[in-house]
C-alpha cells in the first residue's frame, strides 16, 4: 500500500512537470518563468537538504495537528451525535466556527500568539478538524439498529457502548476519512506557515516566490508530495492493522 | 419605412466609421507591480488624463500584486509593457529571459526602514550595532541589510536580526526596532500612527550610506523593442509625460481624484502624504528628468546580487538598459 502510494504519487508528478515543459518548450519560455530540467536539478542539489528538514518540521506539525483535531471531532462528534438540543447546539456551533475562512481567521491567530510553533499547530488542526467533524458526526448520529436494538431491549445500552459499536461497525470508512484527513492538516500547516511563521516548508515556498524561483517551488512540492504519500501510506497500513486486531479481540471477522 | 432604413443606414454607417477610428489605437497592456495607489500615481493619471489616447494608444493598465509578476507575463504575451524592480529584471535576466529596461522610476529606493525617534539616531552604519533589526527573509531588504552590515564590518552578532511579515505589532510592542517599510506607502501610514500617540520616527535610508539598490522600473521583451521600436518610445513619451504632471504639485488635487477612483480604502489625509512621499522618491530634484536610468546603481544592484549569490553570472545590466533616458 505504501508503495503503491509512492508510484501513484510520482506518476502524477512526472505527468505535471511534462505538462509544465510542454507548455516551455511551445512558449519557449526562459527558466525564469519554468525552469528547465538542468536547472531543476541544480535546485535540487542546491536545497534538497534543507527542504527535507522543513519537511520534517511542517510533518511534526501536521501529525500533532492531526492528533488534535481527531480529539476535538470525536468530542464534539459524541456530544453532537444525539438529536437533543444540547447536541444541535453543539452542530451548529461547530459548523459556525467552520463558516469563517482560515485565512481570514489566521492573521488574527497570528497577530495574538505570534509566529511561533502554537500558530500553526491551532491552523493546522482546524483545517483538519471540520471534514473529520462531518464524517464522525454521521457515523455517530446513526444507530447499527441491528446491534443496538438488543441492548436497548435488555436495558444495558450505555453512551459508551453505543460509541463503541458504532465506531466499530463503520471502522473502515473511519480510519480512510483519518488517512485523508492527513492531506488537509498538512495543507492547513503549510497555509500558517505561508501567511507567517519563520520555520516549516511553507515558508520556504514563501521565500522561494519572494524570489520567483519556480525550480525551488517544485522541489518543495515533490517533498512535500514523497513524504505526505508516506504519512498517509502508514496510517492507512496503521488502520488495517487496528482492524485486524480489533476483529480477532472481537472474535469476529475481519472487516 | 424607406425613411426608416435611411436612417439605419445612416446610423451603421456613423458606427462602423467610429469602430475603425478606434481601432487605430495600438491596444497594448501594461502590467504594474504593485496595488493601485499613490506609488503608482503617474500610471495612473497617464491613462485617465488621456496621455495615452493622445498618443494613439489604447493602454489597459493592470493592477499588480504580490503573486503577479510583469516579467512572466511579458513572455506569456499577456502584456506588452510591465514595472518590474531591479532584482526581479537582474534574476529574470540570469535566468535567459529576454527582457530590456525602458525607464527606471523610483529614483530612491522606497524599501526603508522605520525606527523611533527616541532611539538614537542612525547617523553612521555603526549605529546598527545592537539594533533589533527587522528583515523580510527572502525579500530585497535581506539583502540590502546584508551588504549594509558587510560594508560596516557588522557581524550578525552585533546586531539580532528579526524576520517579519506584513503584521507591525512587534515594532509597535517594541520587540523589533528598526522596521522594513515601503517609505511612501507603509511608511506614511506607520508615521502617521505613531504620530498620534505622540512618537515621532526616523527613515534608515540605505542610499545616504552608498547601498544604491534599483527600485522599479518599466520593462518590456526585446521582441517588442526589435519589432514595435516605435509603439514603444510613442508608450514610453506618453507614461513619462504622465508621471511629469502626475508629479508636478500644481496638478496635486488631480492626481489624487484619479487615484482615489481607483484605490478607495485609503484616507485622503494618508493618500495625500503618501502622493508627496512618492514624489520625493520619483522626482528627487527638478534637474533629473522622470525615468533616467541611473547606471551606477544598476551595476551596483548586479554587483549586491552577484555577492549575496542571487544570482550565479554577471548579467552585464548595462546591455540591458535602454539609452532612450538615461543618466
Amino acid at each position: 500500500m505504501l508503495f503503491r502510494r509512492i508510484y501513484q504519487f510520482l506518476i502524477v508528478y512526472i505527468i505535471g512537470i511534462g505538462f509544465l515543459l510542454a507548455i516551455k518548450a511551445v512558449l519557449s519560455l526562459s527558466d525564469y518563468v519554468i525552469p528547465g530540467i538542468p536547472l531543476v536539478i541544480e535546485t535540487a542539489g542546491q536545497v534538497f537538504t534543507g527542504y527535507f528538514f522543513d519537511v520534517m518540521n511542517t510533518l511534526s506539525v501536521t501529525v500533532l495537528g492531526q492528533g488534535i483535531s481527531i480529539i476535538m471531532a470525536f468530542t464534539v462528534g459524541i456530544a453532537g451525535r444525539k438529536s437533543s438540543w444540547i447536541g444541535s447546539f453543539i452542530k451548529v456551533t461547530a459548523y459556525n466556527i467552520q463558516a469563517y475562512p482560515i485565512v481570514a481567521l489566521a492573521p488574527i491567530i497570528f497577530i495574538l500568539l505570534g509566529d511561533g510553533f502554537i500558530p500553526r499547530l491551532m491552523i493546522a488542526s482546524m483545517i483538519c478538524y471540520f471534514p473529520l467533524l462531518l464524517s464522525v458526526l454521521g457515523i455517530m448520529a446513526t444507530p447499527v439498529t441491528d446491534i443496538e436494538h438488543f441492548y436497548i431491549v435488555t436495558g444495558r445500552m450505555r453512551w459508551q457502548l453505543e460509541v463503541k459499536i458504532r465506531a466499530f461497525e463503520n471502522l473502515s470508512k473511519l480510519t480512510t476519512v483519518i488517512a485523508g484527513s492527513a492531506t488537509l492538516a498538512m495543507a492547513g500547516t503549510i497555509v500558517a506557515e505561508f501567511i507567517a511563521a519563520n520555520a516549516g516548508i511553507g515558508y520556504s515556498i514563501r521565500i522561494a516566490l519572494y524570489q520567483s524561483d519556480l525550480a525551488k517551488i517544485l522541489i518543495a512540492l515533490f517533498m512535500i508530495g514523497i513524504i505526505i504519500s508516506i504519512y498517509q501510506g502508514i496510517l492507512e497500513t496503521l488502520g488495517e492493522v487496528i482492524k485486524v486486531k480489533w476483529s480477532i479481540s472481537k472474535k469476529g471477522e475481519v472487516l | 419605412m424607406r425613411k426608416r432604413t435611411v436612417i439605419s443606414l445612416i446610423f451603421l454607417l456613423v458606427l462602423m466609421s467610429a469602430t475603425s477610428l478606434q481601432a487605430k489605437d495600438v491596444q497594448l497592456n501594461y502590467r504594474l507591480k504593485w496595488l493601485f495607489n499613490s506609488s503608482v500615481a503617474g500610471d495612473i493619471y497617464a491613462d485617465v488624463n488621456g496621455y495615452f489616447k493622445a498618443a494613439g494608444l489604447s493602454v489597459t493598465v493592470k493592477e499588480g500584486s504580490p503573486e503577479k509578476n510583469a516579467i512572466n507575463e511579458l513572455e506569456l504575451r499577456h502584456a506588452d509593457f510591465g514595472v518590474a524592480s531591479a532584482d526581479q529584471v537582474i534574476r529574470a535576466l540570469d535566468k535567459g529571459a529576454k527582457i530590456v529596461v525602458l525607464a527606471q522610476l523610483f529614483q530612491v529606493n522606497p524599501m526603508q526602514w522605520i525606527y523611533r525617534a527616541d532611539q538614537p539616531e542612525i547617523k553612521t552604519l555603526q549605529d546598527l550595532k545592537g539594533r533589533n533589526i527587522g528583515i523580510t527573509f527572502g525579500g530585497n531588504d535581506e539583502t540590502v541589510m546584508n551588504t549594509i552590515l558587510a560594508k560596516a564590518g557588522i557581524s550578525k552578532k552585533e546586531v539580532t536580526i528579526t524576520g517579519v511579515r506584513f503584521d507591525f505589532t512587534p515594532f509597535f510592542m517594541r520587540k523589533v526596532d528598526v522596521w522594513p517599510v515601503y517609505r511612501n506607502s507603509q511608511g506614511v501610514i506607520l508615521k502617521d500612527k505613531l504620530a498620534k500617540e505622540g512618537e515621532a520616527v526616523y527613515f534608515f535610508n540605505p542610499a545616504d550610506f552608498g547601498v544604491n539598490f534599483v527600485a522599479n522600473s518599466v520593462i518590456t521583451s526585446e521582441v517588442m523593442l526589435k519589432n514595435k521600436p516605435a509603439v514603444v518610445e510613442t508608450f514610453l513619451g506618453a507614461l513619462l509625460k504622465g508621471w511629469e504632471a502626475a508629479m508636478d504639485p500644481a496638478n496635486e488635487a488631480d492626481v489624487l481624484n484619479a487615484v482615489k477612483r481607483l484605490d478607495t480604502s485609503t484616507h485622503d489625509a494618508i493618500m495625500q502624504q503618501q502622493l508627496a512621499a512618492t514624489r520625493d522618491l520619483i522626482k528627487p530634484s527638478p534637474s533629473i528628468p522622470i525615468g533616467t536610468i541611473d547606471m551606477a546603481a544598476w551595476q551596483q544592484t548586479e554587483q549586491i546580487m552577484l555577492k549575496e549569490k542571487q544570482i550565479k553570472k554577471p548579467v552585464h545590466i548595462e546591455t540591458r538598459l535602454s539609452r532612450l533616458v538615461q543618466k
